[in-house]
C-alpha cells in the first residue's frame, strides 16, 4: 500500500483545553488508511472525543499536526474539511438545529450544492434507512432520544462523505437499533469510505471494526486488529476495557487457541465443540 | 407488603394517542434488585416517572391505576416528598446537571436536606471516590466527556443515599469497567437492604447482580420472572431485539446445533467458565 492511501494522519499530536492545565491529547501519531473500519474505545475521558474533533478541524493541534486527505487542518476551514469530513457528534442535541427533520437533513447536502433531485432521494433514502419515514415535517426536539440520535447520523450520511466519524453512535438504542445504524456505517464502508467510530460497546465493535485503538490517559495505548486487543484483557482491563464475554471465556478455556478473527457467541460454541473433539480423541 | 406497587396503570402523555404504560401490574419487595429491558420506546422511562410521581403530576397525561411508593400513593404525593424515598438516575444525564461546579452538583441537595457538614463531606468524599471525579471536583459540569457528566449523575443521586434508587440506562455512557462498577454497586447496596431498579440495555452486565427481571414492550410487561429463567430464553429476546449476555448465547447454541445438555444456562463468565470446562471435560 502506498502512502497516498493514508486518508488521516496525526504526527506528535498533542491538545490541550485553553481552560485547562493538562493535556488531553499527548504525543498521538496514527495513520488510518482508505477504506478501514476503525473503533477507538478507552475509558471515560481518556481523550475518544478529543481526538476525533481533530480529524474534522472542530480542534486544531496545540502541537504537532493533523492531515486529513492529504491536507493540513491548520489552514483549513471547517467548511472545506465538511466536503471530505462528516462528523456526527456524541450528544445528538449538540449537532441538530433545524426547525424540521427535513431542513436538518437537507442542511448538510445543499451546503455541499447538490442539484435539488439528489437533495430529495438522499433524503428519502436516509429516513428510510434510520426508520424515519414519515416524521419529515416533525420538529427535532420532539422526538425520542433515540430517533434524534438517528437522525443526526442521517444528516451526515444524506452528504456521503468519504471519511465518516462518529462518536458513540448507539447510547441509548437497543440492540437491534444498533445494529441496524452500525450496519448501514458499514455499508459505507464497503463502498470504500473510511469510517471511524468511537463506543463504548464491546460487542459491536467485535462484530464490525477491523482495527481498534485504545486510549488511555491521553494517548495511544493500544492499536491492532480486534481479536489482538480483546485478547490482552489484563492490560485493557487497565485502560476501563471488559472485551466482550467470548474472549474472556476463550481465554479462561481455550487458552493455547489463536483467534485469527473477531468472534461472536456461535463462534466460541464451535471451538469448543472442536476443543471437546480433540480432548477425547 | 411490598415497597413499590403498580395496580393497573395505564399511561399516555398528554396530546398522545399511544399507551405508555398498558394496564401495567407490578410490585417490588423491600430489598429486591429488579431489571426492567425492552427496545426503545417500550415505557421503561415512563414507568420510573410514575414511581417517582413524575409522572402524572409534572409529565400530564391520561393516568389510571394505582402506584403506592412505601404506602404513599405516588400521583398525588408531593415529588419533592417521594424524593426522600427514591432517587432516580436520569436517563439524560445532561439535563440533570444544573450547577456550576461538580462539588456543588452534588452538596447542593445534601444541603436542603439540612444535613450537618461533616455528614456533607463524608458523602461528597465517598461518592467522588466512586465515581472516579475526586480530582476533578472543581471541574464545571459541562465541560467534562460525555461519561464524566454521567458519573457526575450517578454520584449525585448515590449521595442522598435513598431508600430505593432507580438507574434508567445509567450506564450508557460509560466505559466497560466504569459500568462494571456501577452494577457492582448497585448489587451491594441491595445487600444492604436497598432497593434496587436498573433500567439496562447492557444485559450481559444486568444479569450479574439482578433478581428479577422485567420484559417491557409497547406499554405492557411481557415477562417478569427470575433472571435466569427470563434471559435463558434466548428465542424470546432475540425476537424483540434484545442481546441475551454471551455467555448465555454460547450455552444456547451449544445446546440447539451441538445438542449438548444443560440443567441450566449461565449467567455470568464464571458460570460459563465452570459449566464450559466441565462439558471439557465430560
Ligand atoms: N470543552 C472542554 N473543556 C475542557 N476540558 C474538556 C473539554 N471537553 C473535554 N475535556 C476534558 O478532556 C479530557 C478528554 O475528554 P474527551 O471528551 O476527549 O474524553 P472521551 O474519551 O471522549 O470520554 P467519554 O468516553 O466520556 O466520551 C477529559 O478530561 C475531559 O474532562
Ligand atoms: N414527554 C413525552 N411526551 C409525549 N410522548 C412521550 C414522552 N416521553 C415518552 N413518550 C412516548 O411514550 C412511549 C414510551 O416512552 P419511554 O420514554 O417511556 O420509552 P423507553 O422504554 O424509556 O425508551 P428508551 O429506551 O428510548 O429510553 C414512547 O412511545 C414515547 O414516544
Ligand atoms: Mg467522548
Ligand atoms: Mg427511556
Amino acid at each position: 500500500m502506498s502512502v497516498d492511501d493514508i486518508v488521516l494522519k496525526t504526527e506528535e499530536l498533542y491538545y490541550r483545553y485553553p481552560t485547562r492545565s493538562d493535556y488531553a491529547l499527548i504525543n498521538v501519531n496514527l495513520d488510518i488508511r482508505k477504506g478501514e473500519f476503525v473503533a477507538i474505545i478507552g475509558q471515560n475521558g481518556s481523550g475518544k472525543t478529543t481526538l476525533i474533533k481533530h480529524f474534522n478541524g472542530l480542534l486544531k493541534p496545540t502541537r504537532g499536526r493533523v492531515i486529513v486527505d492529504g491536507k493540513d487542518t491548520r489552514g483549513l476551514p471547517t467548511s472545506e474539511l465538511a466536503r471530505s469530513v462528516g462528523y456526527v457528534f456524541q450528544n445528538p442535541d449538540h449537532q441538530i438545529f433545524a426547525e424540521t427533520v427535513k431542513d436538518e437533513i437537507d442542511f448538510g447536502p445543499k451546503n455541499l450544492g447538490f442539484p435539488p433531485e439528489r437533495i430529495e432521494q438522499a433524503r428519502q433514502r436516509v429516513l428510510a434507512e434510520m426508520g424515519l419515514q414519515g416524521l419529515e415535517e416533525e420538529m427535532p426536539f420532539q422526538l425520542s432520544r433515540g430517533q434524534r440520535q438517528r437522525l443526526a447520523v442521517a444528516s451526515v450520511l444524506a452528504m456521503e462523505p468519504v471519511i465518516l466519524i462518529v462518536d458513540e453512535p448507539t447510547t441509548g438504542q437497543d440492540w437491534r437499533e444498533s445494529i441496524s445504524l452500525m450496519e448501514l456505517i458499514y455499508q459505507l464502508n464497503k463502498k470504500g469510505h473510511t469510517c471511524v467510530v468511537t463506543t463504548h460497546n464491546m460487542n459491536l465493535v467485535s462484530l464490525f471494526a477491523r482495527r481498534v485503538i485504545v486510549m488511555w490517559r491521553s494517548e495511544v495505548y493500544l492499536d491492532g486488529t480486534t481479536q489482538e486487543v480483546f485478547a490482552q484483557v489484563d492490560q485493557i482491563l487497565r485502560a476501563g476495557i471488559k472485551p466482550p464475554e467470548v474472549y474472556e471465556l476463550a481465554r479462561r478455556l481455550l487458552p493455547d487457541v489463536r483467534l485469527d478473527r473477531p468472534i461472536i457467541p456461535e463462534d466460541l460454541a464451535e471451538l469448543l465443540v472442536k476443543e471437546r473433539e480433540k480432548i477425547h480423541r | 407488603m411490598a415497597i413499590i406497587e403498580l395496580r393497573d396503570v395505564s399511561f399516555a402523555y398528554k396530546d398522545s394517542t399511544v399507551l405508555a404504560l398498558s394496564h401495567v401490574n407490578f410490585s417490588v419487595e423491600r430489598g429486591e434488585f429488579v431489571g426492567v429491558i425492552g427496545p426503545t420506546g417500550a415505557g421503561k422511562s415512563t414507568l420510573c416517572w410514575t414511581i417517582v410521581g413524575v409522572v402524572p403530576q409534572i409529565l400530564r397525561g391520561e393516568f389510571s391505576g394505582a402506584v403506592f411508593v412505601n404506602g404513599l400513593a405516588a400521583n398525588e404525593t408531593p415529588v419533592a416528598r417521594l424524593a426522600q424515598i427514591v432517587g432516580l438516575v436520569q436517563q439524560d444525564a445532561e439535563a440533570q446537571l444544573l450547577m456550576t461546579d461538580i462539588e456543588k452538583e452534588i452538596t447542593f441537595p445534601l444541603e436542603n436536606l439540612c444535613l450537618p457538614r461533616e455528614e456533607i463531606d463524608k458523602r461528597l468524599n465517598y461518592v467522588l471516590d466512586l465515581v472516579g471525579l475526586r480530582e476533578n471536583r472543581l471541574r464545571h459540569p459541562f465541560y467534562l466527556s460525555g461519561g464524566q457528566k454521567q458519573r457526575v449523575a450517578v454520584a449525585a443521586v448515590l449521595a442522598m443515599e435513598p431508600e430505593i434508587l432507580i438507574l434508567d440506562e445509567a450506564t450508557s455512557e460509560l466505559d466497560p469497567v466504569g459500568a462494571e462498577e456501577i452494577h457492582d454497586l448497585a448489587g451491594s447496596l441491595k445487600k444492604q437492604g436497598k432497593t434496587i431498579i436498573m433500567v439496562e440495555h447492557n444485559i450481559d452486565e444486568l444479569a450479574r447482580h439482578a433478581d428479577r427481571i422485567v420484559v417491557i414492550d409497547h406499554g405492557e410487561i411481557l415477562r417478569d420472572g427470575p433472571t435466569r429463567e427470563v434471559l435463558s430464553d434466548v428465542d424470546f429476546l432475540c425476537g424483540l431485539g434484545i442481546y441475551p449476555p454471551q455467555v448465555t448465547q454460547v450455552a444456547y447454541h451449544l445446546s440447539r446445533q451441538y445438542g449438548v445438555q444443560f440443567e441450566q444456562f449461565p449467567l455470568n463468565v464464571e458460570e460459563g467458565e465452570e459449566l464450559f470446562g466441565k462439558m471439557l471435560r465430560a
